[in-house]
């Protein structure tokens, strides 16, 4: 039996004086002029759904911020910009945000190739950039604005490829990479240079398409070659068919596969069901970390949005919040000062703890957690 | 490791096969470039999907989707098509309506029903494998190459034997003079587009099965790779079409199993652009067909 | 003034694509005014993207040879591709730059000189808008002398007739190729001019999607005249800017605008006679 959730007299009383009093604090920043910082997401086409989750995770802590009464006693706003994945669309959007709504900071965009076209841009402008998705080498090579909080493939996949050599003997594996897509690919280049340092032979290297439905051929070549372990870049859906695939083709269940980011994902396990199990990947962000802080982003999350967060949530909130300790730390509200107080900033976020490497990547990877899939779900293998 | 690749190939190149077969059919007797074909492959896919998720099993799903198919091939073939026949059109124009039309369809479509795969619900094919000495074959396979074997068969003693083919045959060679013979082109024509359109639906419901993801581009991606097999084996030529989509599954497979996976996309287009310099009318087909 | 260069840098990359989607229109026109159908637009104008992007990168040569070479490399593509099909029907050029086009994002994908899937970024800006509309102009210049010429009335011909024109002792074949040659080195000056206003390319902006929108710019304003084209791009450019709401139904649109144009329409949506003025005198 479950309770619905009742409260006392006294006790909600106390509640309505907390939303009077949010009332009043939100009718006071309401009298200055916010500031307004700019957002380059995804929120049409086939990709969306990772803008939207962004754009989610940006809304639930911007609200906190307000709350807490803004930043530098004005409230903080968002301009969204949609690119529907486009290049072209995500340089209109930037440039509009910069030279137009005269946004002194930029979040986004969500795809590394996407940024590689709008970073030069913010670059030139000196308007600092924080992507929070873009995960691909060379980001923040573009130039001294651009920023990241998610974590490169750089950070994760060696975690989760030291974990599985120390924990089941992988000494051979074979590697299947997605090789059209730039997200895979840099995964797959990541995986490379990992494998090498960690001494790890790897017997034969293949490749699919976007729209390859097909493994077969592939998986036939791995199987014969009988390694310990498949590492794989992949997204969720070619992700989930190769492991379907791999059960059809009566993959010992002693070869472990190992997936970069793209396969952390709960659709994946929709999919794929029963031939999920065993999969490890490493993840920024787990929705079951216990922590005070994730727990309650999680249950504000739910409440706000009805479902649950993803890691690009997560991300995307713990970026606003940095993105706010700088604007209040800066000696100004200029791109400049903002640049200069974010190289400085320090917080504590639901992926752990967020600062900025000299090359402006998080400098933490101590949250990164490497995740196995038992019984048709994730857990935190330890 | 060999056998098992020439397995794999034979079932992909069955499932291109069973995918061209409709395409060169339409192309052959209509004599058109119909882009539209991918559009039924991935509505028999869909409709199957749905009939199997009111719980049909996969007997009256397929069949079902197949004919489905074929309504909505004759419905798109009258919309676009018959005033460009009534003018006269050369037919490049036909095939720029289609492809026009193709473009509104799937992005249409992606738009209603969403990008994502979608997959059939689970143990709607029995999921077993025979074991074949060292090689693995599924039911689903078995399936899609008896179907691709059966259904050529069926398609040549059809235009070979019975009166309905003759007729179609006298349609390929010369509309204006079947027409003059008292043949009612506008019904053959019709009967066309939907055994096309049933055999494209049909395709795409096993191939959705066997390789469980259908989505709305399904039949972008096939139908760049039909039409380079369908020129392989020489437009129109139904029996080219089965041996040059068992070709260059095979090829494909190997090239993956022996080079690299990396090429295993490009086989097929290699192949056309080789065709093209050497034997235009296709490694089947008649000498000097269809020369401008 | 400020203001102008305020509303000139935040459109900047808004004008250059209407400048080079309307090259873009100008090189599909070319092959369509003789009667036939490239659906490796697309791919030409990757070639020159990818071709003047790598020589700047990694050679450092001086932008006018860039260009050159944009327009030589899918030039020679053109004359490789155009040789066996266009001796055929209409059909077999439309399926081999297909094939074009999915054997080019094989190879971009797969090079690592390339950068693979990840593309070729920080490219250096060297084109400006003043020089994208100068090309633009130049070609339309071009083109509507052309098609006032005898040139242009022999084309005419072939669009209508292809057997009576050769009867009249046009040379086809040589016309055919012409045609081809120049539509794809167009496609790639287009090419090379957005990879150096965009500084980012990449293999997936090159693929039958792009190849069919190209089309839809010019049967949008139809080739009764070089400009109709031209001026189909600009509206199917500006408009997804101006209706945002459109902007997830482009393609829709795109594809209705092609089935429309082909079977109500064939000189175009958009009537513009000025080439055929004095074209007969």
């Amino acid at each position: 039996m479950t309770h619905a959730p009742k409260l006392s007299p006294s006790r909600r009383s106390v509640f309505l004086c907390a939303l009077l009093g949010f009332a009043v604090l939100a009718r006071g920043a309401e009298a200055a002029d916010p500031i307004t910082i700019g957002a380059i997401e995804i929120l049409s086409g086939p990709n969306a759904k990772y803008g939207f989750s962004i754009k989610n995770g940006f809304d639930l802590a911007l609200e906190e911020v307000n709350r807490a009464g803004g930043v530098r006693g004005r409230p903080l706003a968002i301009a969204y910009e949609d690119t529907g994945g486009s290049k072209e669309q995500a340089i209109n959007a930037a440039r509009q945000l910069i030279a137009r709504t005269k946004a002194p900071l930029l979040l986004g965009p969500t795809l590394s190739t996407e940024m590689f076209a709008v970073g030069p841009i913010a670059n030139e402008r000196k308007v600092p950039i924080i992507g929070t998705s873009t995960t691909a080498n060379g980001v923040t090579a573009i130039g001294p604005y651009v920023f990241r909080t998610s974590l490169p493939e750089a950070d994760v996949v060696p975690v989760t490829l030291r974990t599985a050599q120390a924990k089941f003997g992988v000494k051979k594996v074979a590697v299947l990479y997605g090789r059209d897509d730039a997200f895979t690919k840099s995964g797959y280049d990541v995986m490379k240079a990992a494998l090498e340092k960690l001494g790890v032979e790897t017997l034969a290297t293949e490749t699919f398409g976007a729209k390859d439905t097909d493994f077969s051929a592939q998986l036939t070549k791995i199987k014969s070659l009988d390694p310990d372990a498949v590492v794989m870049s992949a997204l969720a859906d070619a992700g989930a068919g190769i492991l379907l695939a791999k059960e059809a083709q009566g993959f010992a269940p002693k070869v472990r596969f190992i997936g970069g980011n793209g396969l952390n994902s709960p659709k994946v396990l929709e999919i794929a069901g029963a031939a999920a199990d065993g999969l490890l990947v490493g993840s920024p962000w787990f929705i079951g970390k216990t922590d005070a802080a994730n727990q309650k982003f999680i249950a504000d999350y739910k409440a706000k949005y009805g479902g649950e967060p993803d890691q690009f949530a997560a991300q995307a909130y713990d970026a606003l919040h940095v993105a706010a300790s700088a604007i209040n730390a800066a000696k100004d509200v200029t791109g400049e000062a903002i640049r200069d107080a974010l190289t400085k900033t320090k917080i504590v976020g639901v992926t752990g703890p967020l600062s900025f490497t000299p090359d402006r990547d998080p400098a933490d990877s101590s949250g990164v957690l490497v995740l196995e899939v038992e019984h048709g779900a994730f857990k935190i293998l330890d | 490791m060999l056998g098992q690749q020439i397995i794999n190939g034979l079932v992909a190149g069955s499932a291109y096969a069973l995918f061209a077969l409709g395409l060169t059919l339409m192309f052959g007797v209509l004599g058109v470039v119909n882009l539209t074909y991918g559009f039924y492959f991935a509505v028999g896919a869909y409709l199957a999907l749905l009939a199997a998720g009111a719980g049909a099993p996969i007997a009256l799903a397929l069949p079902l989707a197949a004919i489905l198919a074929g309504l909505v091939a004759v419905v798109l073939d009258f919309l676009l098509l018959t005033r460009l026949r009534r003018t006269r059109a050369p037919e490049l124009a036909s095939l720029m309506v289609t492809l026009g039309a193709t473009l509104f369809l799937y992005s249409a479509m992606s738009a209603l029903l969403g990008s994502e795969i979608r997959r059939f619900p689970a143990g709607l094919l029995d999921n077993g494998a025979f074991a074949l000495g060292a090689y693995r074959i599924s039911v689903g396979q078995i399936l899609i190459v008896g179907t691709a074997v059966l259904l050529s068969l069926g398609l040549v003693s059809l235009m070979g034997a019975t009166r309905t083919g003759l007729a179609m045959r006298a349609l390929a060679e010369n509309s204006d003079a079947s027409e003059l013979m008292g043949v009612d082109t506008q019904a053959i024509m019709r009967r066309v587009s939907f055994l096309s359109g049933a055999l494209g639906g049909a395709a795409g419901v096993l191939i959705g099965l066997e390789y469980n993801a259908i989505a709305p581009y399904m039949g972008e991606a096939m139908t760049l790779k039909g039409f380079a097999i369908i020129i392989l084996g020489g437009l129109g030529n139904i029996g080219g079409a089965l041996a040059a989509g068992l070709l260059v599954g095979v090829l494909e497979a190997l090239t993956a199993g022996y080079v690299s996976s990396v090429y295993k996309e490009a086989v097929g287009f290699l192949l056309l652009v080789l065709t093209l310099w050497v034997r235009p009318q296709g490694l089947f087909g008649r000498p000097g067909a269809r020369r401008a | 003034m400020a203001q102008i260069d305020d509303f000139l840098w935040t459109y900047q990359n808004l004008l250059a694509s209407l400048g080079v989607n309307g090259l873009l229109a100008l090189s599909m026109y070319v092959v369509l005014a003789i009667g036939q159908l490239s659906l490796g637009q697309a791919a030409f104008m990757g070639l020159g993207a990818y071709a003047s992007a790598l020589l700047t990168l990694k050679l450092d040569a001086p932008f006018p040879a860039v260009i050159a070479a944009s327009m030589l490399v899918p030039a020679a593509v053109a004359l490789v591709i155009g040789a066996p099909t266009l001796r055929l029907s209409g059909v077999y050029l439309a399926l081999a730059t297909v094939s074009l086009g999915e054997i080019l994002r094989v190879v971009l994908v797969e090079s690592d000189l390339t950068g693979g899937a990840l593309g070729l970024s920080g490219i250096p800006e060297k084109a400006g808008l003043p020089l994208i509309f100068a090309c633009l102009a130049l070609a339309l210049v071009a083109f509507t002398l052309i098609c006032r010429s005898r040139i242009g009335r022999a084309m005419e011909a072939i669009r209508e007739d292809e057997i009576a024109a050769s009867a009249s002792g046009i040379d086809l074949p040589a016309y055919k190729m012409a045609a081809l040659v120049a539509s794809a080195m167009l496609a790639g000056l287009a090419g090379a001019l957005n990879a150096h206003i965009s500084s980012f390319i990449s293999p997936n902006e090159y693929g039958f999607d792009a190849a069919v929108t190209i089309l839809s710019f010019a049967l949008l304003g139809g080739i009764g005249s070089p400009f109709g084209p031209v001026i189909g791009a600009f509206i199917l450019t500006l408009l997804p800017e101006l209706l945002r709401p459109l902007h997830d139904y482009r393609l829709v649109v795109n594809g209705l605008i092609i089935v429309f144009a082909v079977l109500f329409m064939p000189h175009g949506l958009l009537v513009w006679p000025i080439g055929r003025i004095g074209a007969k005198a």
